[in-house]
């Protein structure tokens, strides 16, 4: 009774979903395929159409079924993984291993990901210069585009980039699925505090040393993507830390929380989108009228970003990444997606189909390269 | 200087949220003029760099009496580097660490002109797992002005915390920033634990 | 004020709207006009420095680039010269560089490049160690660890 109260409040028809899915389907037909599909390479024709209807089929089940989070995952792990295997295909393809080497370093080769922007910014201000072997406007991955991208989506999306646009969240995301219950139900509210330690301490010790230090020493996501050849102790060590921090937070803890822990504990840059958070336009409400305080978003919030104590003021921190998962679970339709200064309750699904579009629109562009490329690295595979 | 300047700027922000609030509870209360409080802060602050100047004197010449061996230079540091840094990243993720201020020890003392000097006194001798961290690193330094130079960057890196002490009343969401305080000391000590490993690693393979 | 709160906020939400649409069409156009700024420059640490002076032979070209002593706030004492050999260069190289352009040779160093060996004779006390010596896509590089001061 109550879960068809909550379907019937986001779920459309199939006329209806076909419609909101039409706009998508233009927008990404261009940009996926530049207006002009290529059809004289059959594994490229292959991986671009799976691509594009991947997209355009999760977006139109978003709108049929009502349902988000269980859709955008699918994309966001799948970008995940594909970003991955495009990196460590290339570099294999290129260097025959998956560490970068000093001429690498030496020739600014390096690929920029939008965690070292944290550790740009005070010697950027203090010395007017990057701290990053990477090439400023050419290249794969060049700074220059890697910064507008994130300054874009994080203006628009807030901390909304965390579940929408990093290509390492869906790492943690996917493995937090694992299992049916959280082995570890209760982890301490004060943790959520990390990424902001780990912010200061990273964009200090970067400015002090003139290093990427998070790159260099912390980052675990260099376990799917590139690192340091090991050729000394302290490489060797560099790799352990990568490796154990990877292991722990990215792949042990998310299934035993069944929460993003290395999202929620470690990530400098989710502190800065938790900042920017405040001056998105899209938002989660809760509309107090509608919710019967079963706290069910609580226990389903992937980062600790909702608290018993938050549903009853009827806010949502600043720590949302509006992946959708709160939305999902509340069968009272009671939290929901809003707009900055529009009341919680009103314009329900004016306010969820515009960040759809919006949120959506943004992984699927930003994502669809990596995938083409790794579906037509299984399809060489497979044939 | 580096980590010396981080272990202070993060154990500075622990240091400032678990003692700061019991040193000058009259600051907080806005009741002290800007005069007296500046010359209060400026005392304490006095207080601890002499304080430090000694300390980084007597680490470096212990440092010469116990780590004459290269190898040993290496390993033992490296252990207190580990130890001291375990100690910290405990200390941080304690909830309960406000109870060891030291500085609670003077907090009866009625005389205002000398309290700054003795908290500052207390607090810089308050053995904390950080003090113990720059005390080890002081005494590995190859010559004395590195381990001044290492006190120095420690006594900035705590100090900058203790400036707006001021104002502390002023501010909104302390118990956040205390907590990222707390936290970032627990960082703080995971480097020196890194950097007591790689010490121990290498001491052993040159060894 | 209630009404001008929903349209503001609303209004923002359609900006949002339009900056995603027009993102990735002019992502080009935004990359060349952010690495314009001033600050987006990589810092000489990275980069190696700018050329100090081109010694070019009938075979190969060598790039001596300036000292690099770049901190934070201040120039370091520890720092680094970069070299970079380009072009048809021998199995083994043998230069005398004056690294500062006093006109006096501050150190001699030879490539091995076959063994990827190098060795380093510091003529200038100021001339440390070699931080890197490696095969580069044009060719070899070297990075000369030196200090500013004694």
């Amino acid at each position: 009774m109550v879960n068809d109260l909550k379907i019937a409040g986001t779920r459309k028809s199939l006329g209806k979903s076909l419609l909101y899915t039409l706009p998508m389907f233009l927008i990404t037909f261009l940009f996926i395929t530049g207006g002009r599909p290529n059809f004289s390479d059959p594994s490229s024709a292959i991986a671009v159409l799976t691509a594009f209807l991947l997209v355009n089929v999760l977006y139109f089940l978003m709108h049929f079924t009502g349902k988000t989070d269980r859709y955008r995952a699918v994309l966001f792990i799948i970008f995940a993984l594909s970003l991955s295997y495009t990196l460590i295909h290339n570099m294999l393809e290129v260097r025959n291993s998956m560490s970068f080497s000093q001429a690498d370093i030496l020739e600014c080769k390096i690929p920029f990901c939008h965690l070292v922007i944290p550790m740009m910014i005070l010697p950027a201000v203090f010395t007017k210069s990057i701290i990053f072997p990477g090439s400023i406007l050419n290249g794969f991955a060049n700074i220059s585009t890697m910064i507008v991208l994130w300054l874009v989506a994080t203006l628009v999306l807030g901390r909304g980039f965390c579940s929408w646009g990093c290509f390492y969240g869906g790492w943690d995301d996917g493995f937090s699925r694992f299992g049916k219950k959280p082995l570890i139900k209760r982890i301490d509210g004060l943790w959520k505090w990390m990424p902001f330690a780990v912010l200061m301490m990273v964009m200090l010790t970067a400015a002090l040393s003139m290093m990427p230090t998070y790159c260099s020493w912390i980052c675990p996501f260099k376990a799917v993507t590139e690192f340091e050849q090991v050729t000394s102790v302290e490489s060797a060590t560099k790799a352990g830390i990568f490796l154990s921090l990877f292991g722990g937070l990215v792949i042990a803890l998310p299934i035993m929380t069944k929460k993003r822990t290395q999202c929620s504990f470690l990530c400098p840059l989710g502190a800065i989108n938790t900042l920017s958070n405040k001056i998105t336009p899209f938002m989660i409400k809760i509309d107090k009228n509608a919710c019967n305080e079963c706290f069910k978003c609580v226990e389903t919030c992937p980062l600790y970003a909702l608290t018993r104590d938050d549903i009853k003021e009827g806010k949502v921190s600043m720590f949302c990444s509006k992946c959708g998962k709160c939305v999902d679970a509340c069968s009272k339709n009671a939290i929901h997606y809003g707009i900055k200064g529009v009341p919680a309750g009103t314009l329900k699904n004016f306010s969820r189909n515009l960040f759809l579009f919006v949120s959506f629109l943004f992984m699927a562009i930003f994502s669809a390269g990596s995938i083409i490329a790794s579906f037509q690295g299984l399809l060489k595979l497979i044939f | 200087m580096t980590d010396s300047l981080i272990l202070g700027l993060s154990s500075g922000s622990a240091c400032l949220a678990t003692c700061g609030m019991v040193m000058f509870p009259y600051l907080m209360a806005g009741s002290a003029g800007v005069r007296r409080i500046a010359i209060d802060l400026s005392l304490f602050l006095l207080t601890r760099f002499v304080v430090y100047f000694f300390l980084a004197t007597i680490a470096w010449y212990f440092g010469q009496a116990l780590f004459s061996n290269p190898v040993v230079r290496n390993i033992v540091p490296g252990i207190l580097y580990i130890v001291f840094a375990i100690m910290l990243v405990r200390y941080s993720i304690s909830k309960n660490s406000n109870r060891d201020c030291p500085v609670k020890i003077v907090k009866t003392v009625n005389n205002h002109k000398l309290l700054p000097i003795l908290l500052g006194l207390v607090n810089s001798l308050g053995f904390c797992p950080a003090l113990f961290l720059i005390l080890t690193k002081g005494a590995a330094e190859k010559t004395l002005v590195h381990s001044y130079i290492a006190f120095l960057a420690f006594f900035i890196g705590s100090s900058i915390w203790f400036i707006p002490l001021p104002l502390a009343g002023k501010i909104r969401k302390k118990e956040v920033l205390t907590t990222i305080g707390i936290l970032a000391t627990g960082l703080a000590g995971v480097i020196f634990m890194i950097k007591g490993l790689t010490n121990l690693i290498g001491g052993l393979i040159n060894g | 004020m209630k009404k001008i709160k929903i349209i503001a906020g609303i209004s923002w939400a359609f900006f949002g709207l339009i900056l995603i649409i027009i993102l990735f069409p002019g992502l080009n156009s935004y990359s060349v006009s952010v690495s314009k700024l001033p600050f987006m420059k990589l810092n000489p640490r990275y980069s190696g420095g700018e050329i100090a002076k081109r010694i070019v032979t009938d075979r190969c070209t060598l790039d001596i680039r300036k000292p690099v002593f770049n901190g934070f706030i201040k120039e370091r004492n520890n720092g680094f010269v970069q070299l970079d050999w380009r072009g048809n260069i021998s199995e083994l190289i043998n230069d005398s560089i004056d690294y500062d352009q006093d006109g006096i040779k501050d150190f001699n160093i030879s490539v091995d490049r076959k063994n990827s060996k190098t060795v380093l004779n510091p003529i200038n006390s100021k001339v440390k160690d070699v931080i890197i010596s490696t095969r580069t896509s044009y060719g070899w590089a070297v990075r000369v660890g030196i200090k500013k001061q004694l």
